[in-house]
């Protein structure tokens, strides 16, 4: 790689090659539908010329310096005005996974007999229950980075999950309960997850009978696990400075010291954190992860980096640029994204409620610039201060400017679920990201749904 | 030929066996915030082996080409406790000539395709030099060659190409961000077409309009009609069917749409985005009938499925799911349909599709990119809104279909259709 970097006339060149182990076990129903596994090896050398980047990818490894001419080329046929990328010290560091039980030491006959049972409860929990879908998924990524400053960094990034998924039917009506678990930290974390199994195959049958929760505008409470995807769409997303950079009228509505929320609400973004999905020492442009503020006691303190966007708007790279594979450069991410914890017990939140909802788990979420969706798997109506009757279909949805303002309170505890899933976005779907939060009560909540 | 070679090595121990090797270059040219940033040349390889040992299936997958050996070697682990198989592999079958190769993508420069780009954007620009600009173009040629135990070999060559532009647009609080685009295996696409696409977008948003809860007509777009498709796809998945979580088991020959609704899933359309002769399992490509005068006619199905099922394969392999989707014309002109809407929607992109519950039918997304009619005309952006309702009833419910079908995206080919009542619920 040094040798083939020699070869750059760009002003800046890096290499990343990402050599990946994968496997996947899935039954549907009663019988397991796949089994197998992969291997890939692949790079990608990135050049700036000229604040213009060129990028090679590539399989085949065996010509090097012909990848690092390409990237050069193409840089060089974009690049018109000046580069500006934030300086860090250069480091030279081998990081190596812990693994309490390394799933690539686990036969394929072991992990398809862990999900069986789980895939068993779910089947047989109900008459009601039509079938399921249980998918087992690892990887583990070793990556080689190293760029023209100097930097060399060898990293390993393991992750494995389970999706547990269980459905029910009555006639024309079908319904789903869902779960997951995922992590870092190697097989153990899709271990002993039986009860999951269970709650998915329990939520499904549930629902069956369970109305459509009624559109309209509501106070919400949303539960730790729809806290961390609520702060992830509400407003990590436009925390990432890709979208602010070169954007000025973007800049003067997304100020440092601008107010967001109430003196109570910080959200934080911590690749640092150990032990979740979005955890790396380094990111995919060899920058420290750290713990970044993005609000603090209700005010915008700061924002996530790529060392481009931070030295085009003068403040520190955060070690947020993130490549979801070698066929890929780095672009501005999320790592572990939290709404920090508050006073409030939930008892507390509950007892005031005249007429509310209280949304529970995700299923995803999107934003586009200031409004976005977030899912939650099911709800409860909270009527007279008191959790009342389950519905179903329930998705919310907020703008930026006003959703965080009418944060009312936040609760004393910080759950960070290990759940499965991911995030996408420019084309690189889905990257492991943690996120979490408390349980978070807002006025006004505009959910979807037919009216009564 | 490496394919031949996989498949000896798998038949040593395997009973049956199919192999595939793909080969791809790309390149593409992105503009982001009005400016050229970035040149990308992009070289990939792959090769799939998928065997059948004493009745049951190992897959197994590597990107080195090299390693006959190592990848053979896991499929046939994985198939000691594998999933047990219930087809054969097909023998050789002539499949329907379709175009997926265009010599005129070939010679595409990364300048060319940095002009298309610029010139996308000044049209743009020309428009309203406040929109912050991005666009980008990609082209793409792909080999690959397929055989198995059967006696099946075929190779293929497909060409690709893409162009995109959008925008983003910051009033106060008000930020809008809208683009067009298209791909398909063709170099002929009219990048001028897309940038005034894009333009319309951006036109309609000009106002915002205030909108109040209630039900109301909704004209979906061909880029809209994704909201309703989501759950047919699904639904529709031979698979999904033979395990019973899709609604349309047991419904083949009912009614399940209003009479003016035919929709095909229709493999065979020269340079179209999922088109090709051969499915991935080597089964020749067909058109089947979804929905034909609102009768459910067909589920779609792989082999595996198939035997399952006991049906035939649709060449809808591996997986079920559709390839290029068509939804017949209707008989009004889309002005008419906003002419005669007294108070109503268009929807053309949204939030949220998918979460929750899809295959149930039912969804509940934020408009993104939704415009209000009132009196016939089109008065302007609507903004946190959301709209819910269910595919099948929508269906049932169909109230106009356009007489323009037009392709949004390379793989859906529809005209506009107005659905009678969707529930709105507004801020």
């Amino acid at each position: 790689m040094e040798k083939a970097l020699r070869k750059s006339n760009a002003e800046y060149t890096e290499i990343r090659i990402e050599s990946a182990t994968s496997s996947w076990v899935n039954f549907r129903g009663e019988e397991l539908d796949n089994i197998g596994s992969a291997r890939t090896l692949g790079g990608i050398v990135r050049a700036l010329v000229k604040g213009g980047w060129g990028y090679s990818t590539f399989n085949d490894l065996r010509d090097l310096e012909t990848r690092v001419r390409e990237a050069c080329e193409s840089a060089r046929l974009v690049g018109k005005e000046h580069s500006e990328f934030a300086e860090v010290e250069p480091v030279d560091d081998t990081t190596t996974a812990t693994l309490n039980k390394d799933f690539r030491r686990v036969s394929l006959s072991e992990k398809k007999a862990v999900i069986e049972e789980y895939n068993k409860i779910i089947l047989g929990y109900h008459d009601r229950i039509e079938t399921s879908n249980v998918a087992y998924n690892d990887r583990f990524r070793k990556v080689w980075y190293c760029n023209s400053q100097g930097t060399y960094i060898e990293d390993e990034r393991p992750d494995t999950g389970v999706s547990i998924s269980a459905t029910a039917r009555d006639g024309d009506n079908v319904q789903r309960g869902f779960e997951s678990v995922a992590g870092s930290t190697g097989f153990q974390v899709v271990e002993g997850v039986h009860k999951k199994a269970e709650e998915a195959a329990r939520r499904a049958v549930d629902l069956l009978s369970a109305p459509p929760v009624a559109g309209g505008k509501y106070t919400i409470i949303i539960n730790p696990r729809l806290a961390g995807v609520f702060a992830h769409e509400a407003f990590g997303h436009l925390s990432e400075s890709d979208f602010l950079y070169e954007n000025e009228r973007m800049k003067e509505l997304m100020v440092l010291g601008k107010r967001f929320g109430s003196d109570g609400l910080n959200i934080i973004d911590d690749g640092s954190l150990s032990g979740l999905r979005g955890t790396h020492t380094y990111d995919d442009e060899g920058v420290k992860t750290r713990r970044n503020y993005l609000i603090k006691d209700g005010i915008l303190v700061g924002r996530l980096h790529s060392r481009e966007t931070a030295a085009k708007m003068g403040e520190r790279p955060t070690g947020n640029a993130r490549a979801i594979s070698y066929q890929h450069p780095p672009i501005v991410r999320m790592t572990n994204t939290f709404i920090d914890k508050g006073d409030d017990s939930f008892e507390d939140m509950v007892k005031d409620v005249e007429l509310g909802l209280y949304a529970l788990d995700m299923v995803g979420g999107q934003t586009a610039m200031e409004m976005f969706t977030f899912s939650a798997a099911y709800g409860y109506m909270i009527r007279q201060g008191a959790v009342a009757e389950l519905v179903r279909d329930v998705v919310l949805t907020g703008n930026v400017f006003e959703t965080l303002m009418n944060i009312d309170k936040i609760g004393n505890t910080v759950e960070l679920p290990p759940v499965g899933g991911g995030c996408g976005k420019g084309g690189q779907s889905p990257l492991p990201v943690g996120f979490g939060g408390p349980y978070v009560l807002m006025q006004n909540v505009v959910v979807g749904g037919r009216q009564q | 030929m490496t394919v031949n070679q996989l498949i000896e090595k798998a038949m040593v121990k395997a009973q049956g066996a199919q192999a595939s090797l793909g080969q791809s270059e790309s390149t593409a040219v992105s503009f982001e915030n009005d400016k050229l940033k970035s040149a990308k040349s992009s070289q990939s390889t792959g090769m799939s082996v998928k065997v059948i040992v004493d009745g049951k299936i190992g897959t197994s997958h590597t990107t080195d080409t090299d390693d006959v050996d190592g990848v053979v070697a896991k499929a046939l682990e994985a198939a000691e406790f594998g999933s047990p198989a219930h087809f054969d592999f097909p023998g050789p079958q002539r499949g329907t000539e379709v175009k997926v190769c265009d010599d005129a993508v070939h010679p595409v420069t990364k300048k060319e395709m940095v002009s298309i780009g610029e010139e996308m954007m000044s049209l743009v620009k020309d428009y309203n030099p406040d929109i912050l600009l991005g666009a980008g173009a990609t082209k793409g040629v792909a080999t690959s060659k397929f055989a198995n135990s059967a006696g099946t070999v075929y190779s293929t060559e497909t060409t690709n190409f893409a162009v995109w532009v959008d925008g983003q647009l910051v009033r106060g609080t008000d930020l809008l961000w809208a683009g067009h685009g298209f791909g398909w295996k063709k170099r002929e696409i009219d990048h001028v077409e897309i940038a005034q696409k894009a333009i319309a977008l951006f036109k309609m948003a000009e106002n915002i309009a205030p909108i109040t809860s209630g039900d109301m007509p909704v004209i979906f777009t061909p880029e809209g009609m994704k909201v309703l498709l989501l759950a047919l796809a699904l639904g529709v998945d031979g698979k999904n069917v033979l395990l019973g979580s899709s609604p349309l088991a047991g419904k083949l020959g009912k009614k399940i749409a209003n009479d003016s609704f035919t929709i095909t899933d229709n493999p065979l359309i020269d340079y179209a985005g999922n088109s090709g002769m051969y499915d991935g399992e080597g089964v020749p490509h067909q058109f089947t009938p979804l929905i034909e005068d609102g009768i459910l006619k067909n589920f779609l199905y792989d082999l595996d499925t198939a035997g399952r099922a006991g049906a035939k394969s649709t060449g809808n392999g591996v997986g079920c799911g559709p390839t290029n989707l068509v939804i017949k014309e209707g008989d009004t002109a889309y002005e008419d349909m906003v002419k005669h809407t007294r108070e109503g929607l268009i929807v053309h992109d949204v939030l949220g599709l998918g979460q929750g519950n899809p295959m149930s039918g039912e969804f509940s997304v934020n408009l993104y990119l939704g415009y209000k009619i009132e009196n016939g005309e089109i008065v302007g952006r609507v903004k946190d809104v959301m709209l819910a309702g269910n595919t099948y009833d929508a269906l049932k419910n169909i109230a106009v279909i356009g007489d323009t079908a037009e392709w949004a995206g390379g793989s859906l080919l529809t005209p506009p259709v107005q659905i009678a009542k969707l529930s709105v619920v507004a801020r």
